[in-house]
């Protein structure tokens, strides 16, 4: 590589930059809405007596927000290390069906760069990598612009978390202002991204429907899984035989 | 020196990072060589859909009438603005509507 002209190698360089900084541009709201829940964990995590260096690397190492909040949830000292272990998978099962929806969209990427870059698929990074590949008609995801994406949102979450976690005691409740509507509204304006019409879409409205009733009547962090599930199952019904 | 009473918290959060990163992984490499049918890249087509959408569910069955206006109306934002605005609209109605409705 470094026996390469500056002249040819120029170009894809900038290529990329410009695709991690566009990346990196579109996280910002993300970004924001990462802080209050990084925060809201730490000062949970804190609270439930988890010393206060574990937090940033749990949450670095694991990045996955769901399976963090469950297992401070379940927090104890000492932690039961198979309860929280599993529940954590259980939260986490989706993304299995994330990575295989990006596995066609990655095949112009080398094995172990793509397994790299998948350390860092959050729902976020993941559904704005595919929300792009839709807007620009494409059949393959920016790999820098993804990962300018992901790692802004991993910096953030291990930052705040970190913060959270120091300043926990002085926040009090700092849930009551509203700020964990955030969430919702990024993962509708996502959703927004991909809507395809009504008769598309009615997956999903599968899907809202089993994991509200899972979330309300099946104790523990069921409801992601079986409404994941549900709407697949619906969208292998809806489609005809030969398409 | 970690004494014993780090033990069991490391572990716990060792074994956390490798799980969640193997569920990161898993379905890649299972579809990674695999041409989908026309039916089944259909099918997956819906697939991030569902799950953000059963990632929020809870929103929707909240049990304060504040939430589930708050709901409603960042419903209708996101339905005509990006982002940020979105978000930021949210988090000032979500609160306001807590203070104000309870």
């Amino acid at each position: 590589m470094s026996g390469m002209s500056s002249s040819t190698a120029s170009s894809p360089q900038s290529y990329v930059k410009l695709e991690v900084a566009r990346g990196m541009r579109a996280s910002l709201p993300v970004m924001l809405g990462f802080v209050p829940f990084a925060m809201v964990l730490g000062a949970q995590a804190a609270q439930k007596g988890m010393p206060a260096f574990l937090v940033p690397l749990m949450t670095g190492l694991n990045f996955a927000g769901g399976s963090e909040f469950t297992a401070v949830r379940l927090w104890t000292s000492p932690p039961h290390l198979a309860l929280i272990v599993a529940m954590s998978c259980l939260v986490n099962a989706r993304h299995i069906l994330m990575g295989a929806a990006l596995a066609p969209l990655m095949r112009h990427v080398p094995l172990r760069r793509a397994l790299a870059s998948l350390f860092l698929m959050c729902d976020e990074s993941w559904a704005m990598a595919l929300a792009d590949v839709k807007s620009r008609g494409v059949d393959r995801i920016s790999l820098p612009y993804y990962l300018g994406v992901a790692v802004n949102l991993w910096l953030t979450w291990i930052a705040f978390t970190a913060l959270g976690a120091v300043l926990g005691p002085v926040l009090g409740d700092i849930e009551q202002y509203g700020f964990d509507m955030a969430f919702t509204a990024v993962f509708l304006v996502l959703l927004k991204g991909m809507w395809r019409g009504w008769r598309k879409s009615l997956p999903w409205l599968v899907s809202l429907v089993a994991a509200a009733l899972t979330y309300l009547y099946v104790p523990g962090a069921w409801y992601v899984a079986a409404g994941a599930c549900t709407g697949l199952l619906a969208a292998i019904l809806m489609e005809p035989r030969d398409a | 020196m970690p004494d014993a009473t780090l033990f069991l918290p490391l572990a716990t959060v060792a074994l956390m990072a490798l799980t969640t990163y193997a569920t990161r992984i898993v379905g890649f490499l299972v579809l990674r060589d695999r041409t989908l049918s026309p039916r089944m890249r259909a099918v997956m087509e819906s697939l991030p859909g569902c799950v953000l959408i059963s990632v929020i569910a809870p929103s929707f069955v909240a049990d304060r009438p504040a939430d589930l206006i708050a709901l409603a109306l960042t419903l209708l934002v996101a339905m005509r603005f990006s982002l940020l605005p979105t978000v930021i609209l949210s988090i000032v109605a979500t609160g306001a509507l807590r203070y104000l409705v309870g």
